[in-house]
């Protein structure tokens, strides 16, 4: 079993729930994995929520423990701050060309004391939360992040920006904070690459209308569960700008839909979980969801916008919506489905954006010699086939990737990866 | 052989050692009973730290090991891994987490240093009754039972058959192939449904390493993972022979039935003609014979979507697509062709969806919001009232009308969760192990699920979880590999149990049984997670759980807190 060769390594490429799921997979067959990770800390998008629908389970609490093994599995090689520059060959054999970034903190060293972090004197916005709180040149994004160890952002370190500065390197104890760490170029045989860099939302700036940065307290679903998150800015309290706790606050469905041209099919389902949200943190608050078609596909989603519906929420189907401040509330004008003008005030909106690419998706397919479809999403070869196969041999795409989808899809398609990968190396068979 | 406890203290650089007094815990936890050694060290993590941790064991002759240091979460692998390497069994070590549960939680140094003396006595209360616990291997079989041969299980098939581990595909009727042979062609791609369908069944038919059994159902499963006997019938035959085979894994792929419209009678389903169902429309499709009850060529149709939906309680995910396809269908066959759509919510999640619906919209075509809607036949004309988005009562006349049923659970769904030990869901469907994480496994390890019969699904979804299954299976089910079985397990005494069976009904994963002869349950230690339930729920103290025994919990409990 264990007299493999090189070339039955596995490239992995994102360490959000589809990676971890396929790499540890992987490494249960006695596959060796190189994990493939941009961020300084695993789990992807789906560490920012605090809470999952429709069962309302703890997002970190599921998802850590597979980041822990991630971490301790003997066959994952996980490479962070690194991205894929050049991949030549073909299935059994590609040859890939990864650049990794330095940490300049010893993964070995460092035990995650955070004690380097008070003397460092820098201090601007933590990206992680949104821009809701600040961070430190020398970071974890959030509480609990894993692996539990900073990295030096070197856009915004003094010393890197050639002051003398090694505050941090005076704070620690373990002879972690290595200012010499270089740049790597790390070359690797696989045999297979399965692409898992996910997604990012659909910027709300490209549709004026609705407000956002220009009002204060119209929120992003994104800033949105950082607000309510317990690691969060903070640590959980929903509150406005001013301090103040929301008396009302309106759910937008559809943003960007309309630019983007299709339906991003989760949005509905994480907005009806903001009602939960605000319900169980403000019980008395007024909420109203605005949306144009409920898309709640699965087996288990209506029953859990019965329950929403019989919380009081004010559901409208509107069209037209319009977003503008009226003293220190926020007016939303909209069309019902009557066809009558109806104006809302509320203290808080919440937009719901689609889910669109990410930005160097087309970039990274140009590297893989796969295709975008029109969307910008990874193209599969023939849905009627295998979505997760691309017109590549040996590259396979999963999650949102390949287009918007739910977690359990997602771990769907990075387990069918893994199948199709296991399948056609079985022996005696031609694949 | 006298117990020797090590007891080491991490100073976890300063973030133990400043806030607790580490010299205090070392002085209270010396005199206790069967303790040979009790100190500290600046970092028992590091590398050095590792080797002095595995030199002090055999250099004092150790007979269990205590760390109080960091959670578990971080390093108890770290420690257990050392006891190994030293010679000891794992599971003769205990961590104290006086860490995040001590030092980092307060500024009070006194109340942290208490807690951490309390939480290193209660582990070393409890070391003192740990057992050696030991890993078992057992011998599987790679095999695979695949129930269900429409398109899921032929495509779990041919991704796991080869000459090391050979499928036995059963199927009930008398042809593979299952609903999507009643289909012309796939939403939104419009590909031809019968290619599709025959080239599956060519491979299967042609695999020499899968077995179909057509005709036959399933009677019953045995066992467990690596190792389960299945016995299937032949349902056509008098004698109803049946045969047996032993395999490694499950593979639940019975699909799903439609909602049938006779339960609704506001669409006059059975009562009147021309009120076909989706599927009756598919057949008529595929056989090119798109016609009323008299002969003649329909000039409008009427296709209402959410057929059941509000009796189901769910949505059923695909029918507004394929609904929409019913659109393509008819504006292909019968140009001239007037089409109403009845909807709700139009559902259409994936990247590709809704361009396949601006695409199919015409003049002739409209997409109609309803939130009510009755058939009725007066005269000759099948007509449709219903309230639109005005709340205005509004009526059709149609010659015939499409129903977009839900889609249910498969009439074998009941029995064959039975025989797998796993359960349904309040919808009827086989329930998942985990919503998010665990898709297409069960609560029992082995038997595993994919496409309708988890919940309505498109044929996309479809073959993405039946590859997932093969992924899920090629991982765990090695050929030649040993099975390595929780060791953390229950236990029923036989001599305490009082046959009650109450372990039996809360056990989720189906370990416990009931020995009629002896009149006691009995629990199968190789199929146990250890969760300790059936311990929790046993009136006469018959159950236990290895690791977590009545007397270490006693002991640590004890020194904790009183």
């Amino acid at each position: 079993m264990n007299n493999k060769n090189s070339n039955s390594d596995i490239l992995v490429i994102g360490a959000g729930i589809a990676g971890i799921e396929a790499s540890l997979m992987l490494s249960k067959s006695d596959r060796k994995v190189h994990l493939i990770e941009k961020n300084s800390y695993t789990g992807g998008m789906s560490i920012k929520f605090e809470e999952v629908f429709s069962n309302m389970e703890c997002s970190t609490c599921m998802i850590s423990p597979k980041q822990q093994d991630l971490l301790q599995d003997k066959n994952i090689n996980l490479i962070m701050l690194a991205t894929v520059e050049d991949v030549k060959g073909s299935p059994g054999d590609f040859k890939v060309k990864i650049h990794k970034k330095p940490r300049y903190v010893d993964m070995d060293n460092c035990i995650g004391c955070t004690a380097c972090f008070d003397p460092c004197p820098v201090s601007i916005k933590n990206e992680f939360e949104e821009g809701l709180s600040t961070r430190k040149a020398i970071y974890i994004p959030c509480a609990g992040a894993l692996p539990n160890v900073p990295c030096i952002d070197t856009n915004n370190c003094l010393r890197f920006q050639g002051k003398d500065c090694q505050a941090c390197q005076d704070a620690c104890m373990f002879n972690a904070i290595d200012f010499n760490q270089k740049d790597e170029k790390i070359e690797l045989n696989v045999e297979a690459i399965i692409v898992a860099t996910g997604y990012k939302l659909f910027d709300p700036n490209n549709t004026p209308h609705y407000g956002y940065k220009k009002i204060n307290d119209v929120y992003t679903a994104l800033e949105f569960e950082r607000l309510y998150a317990s690691n969060g800015p903070t640590q959980g309290k929903i509150q406005l700008k001013n301090g103040k706790t929301p008396k009302s606050g309106a759910i937008i469905h559809c943003i960007g839909r309309d630019k983007q041209g299709y339906c991003s099919s989760v949005c509905c389902m994480y907005s009806l979980k903001f009602n939960h949200y605000l319900k169980s943190k403000i019980p008395e608050i007024q909420i109203f969801e605005l949306y144009t078609d409920l898309c709640i596909p699965g087996k288990s989603h209506q029953k859990f916008y019965e329950k929403i519906k019989q919380t009081g929420t004010t559901l409208i189907r509107a069209t037209d919506i319009k977003i503008t401040q009226q003293g220190q509330k926020i007016a939303i004008t909209h069309t019902d489905e009557k066809g009558k003008k109806r104006n809302i005030i509320v203290d808080m909106v919440i937009l719901s954006p689609a889910i669109v690419p990410n930005t160097d998706a087309s970039q990274l397919a140009n590297i893989l010699g796969i295709t975008c479809d029109d969307l910008g999403f990874y193209k599969e070869e023939n849905q009627n086939i295998s979505s997760v196969v691309t017109p590549k041999p040996g590259v396979f795409i999963v999650g949102c990737s390949q287009g918007p989808k739910n977690i359990q899809e997602t771990v769907s398609q990075a387990n069918a990866a893994v199948g199709k990968i296991l399948s056609a190396s079985q022996e005696g068979i031609n694949g | 052989m006298d117990r020797k406890i090590g007891v080491y203290i991490c100073e976890c650089g300063p973030n133990i050692a400043e806030k607790i007094d580490i010299d205090k815990v070392i002085k209270a936890v010396s005199p206790l009973d069967d303790v040979s050694i009790a100190t500290r060290y600046k970092l028992l993590c590091s590398e050095q730290g590792k080797k002095f941790l595995e030199e002090q064991i055999k250099k004092n002759g150790l007979t269990h090991l205590v760390v109080a240091a960091c959670s578990p979460r971080d390093h108890q692998h770290t420690f257990m891994t050392i006891c190994e390497n030293a010679g000891i069994n794992p599971f003769l070590f205990q961590l104290a987490n006086i860490r995040e549960q001590c030092a980092w939680i307060t500024e009070n140094k006194e109340e942290a240093t208490n807690k951490a003396i309390r939480l290193t006595k209660a582990a070393i209360g409890r070391v003192r009754y740990h057992v050696p616990l030991e890993k078992k291997e057992i011998e599987s079989n790679p095999d695979v039972l695949v129930i269900g041969g429409g398109i899921a299980g032929m495509e779990a098939s041919l991704h796991l058959a080869s000459p090391q581990r050979k499928i036995y595909l059963v199927e009930k009727t008398s042809q593979l192939g299952g609903v999507v042979t009643n289909l012309e062609k796939t939403f939104p791609d419009m590909q031809s449904c019968p290619k599709i369908i025959q080239d599956k069944i060519d491979q299967v038919t042609n695999n020499d390493n899968i077995k179909v059994y057509t005709n036959c159902e399933v009677t019953e499963i045995l066992g467990f993972f690596g190792n389960f006997e299945g016995t299937v019938t032949q349902n056509n035959n008098e004698d109803k022979t049946t045969v047996g085979f032993n395999v490694g894994a499950v593979v639940l792929a019975t699909g799903c039935a439609l909602f049938d419209p006779t339960d609704d009678p506001n669409y006059g389903y059975g009562k009147f003609d021309n009120v076909i169902t989706a599927l009756e429309f598919e057949k008529m499709n595929l056989a090119g014979n798109i016609r009323l009850k008299n002969g003649k060529t329909p000039k409008s149709v009427a296709i209402i979507h959410c057929v059941g939906r509000d009796k189901k309680g769910y949505c059923s995910e695909i029918c507004c697509m394929y609904s929409i396809k019913f659109v393509r269908y008819l504006q292909n066959k019968i140009p001239e062709i007037k089409i109403s759509n009845f909807y709700t919510d139009l559902c259409l999640p994936e990247k590709s969806y809704q361009k396949f619906y601006e695409q199919s919209r015409g003049k002739k075509n409209d997409f109609i919001r309803i939130d009510s809607i009755k058939i009725t036949n007066p005269g000759n004309k099948l007509t449709i009232t219903h309230n639109d988005e005005q709340g205005n009562k509004k009526s059709h006349g149609v010659d015939m009308v499409i129903l977009s049923p839900a889609l249910e659970p498969s009439v074998d769904t009941k029995k064959l969760a039975e025989f797998t030990r796993i359960s349904q869901d309040d919808e009827g469907f086989f329930a998942e192990e985990h919503e998010k994480l665990g898709p297409v496994t069960t609560s029992t390890e082995g038997v595993y699920i994919a496409g309708c019969a988890q919940g309505p699904k498109s044929i996309q979804n479809t073959l993405i979880q039946a590859e997932a299954v093969a992924g899920k299976i090629l991982s765990s089910l090695i050929p030649g590999k040993k099975i390595e079985p929780e060791v953390k397990v229950a236990h029923i005494s036989e001599s305490f149990c009082i046959g009650c069976k109450t372990c039996l009904t809360v056990c989720s994963y189906g370990v416990i049984t009931f020995d009629s002869t002896k009149k006691v349950c009995v629990a199968n230690e190789v199929i146990c997670r250890g969760c300790g339930n059936c311990v929790a729920a046993c009136p006469s103290g018959a159950a236990s759980l290895k690791h977590f025994t009545f007397n270490q919990l006693r002991q640590e409990l004890k020194e904790a807190v009183l």
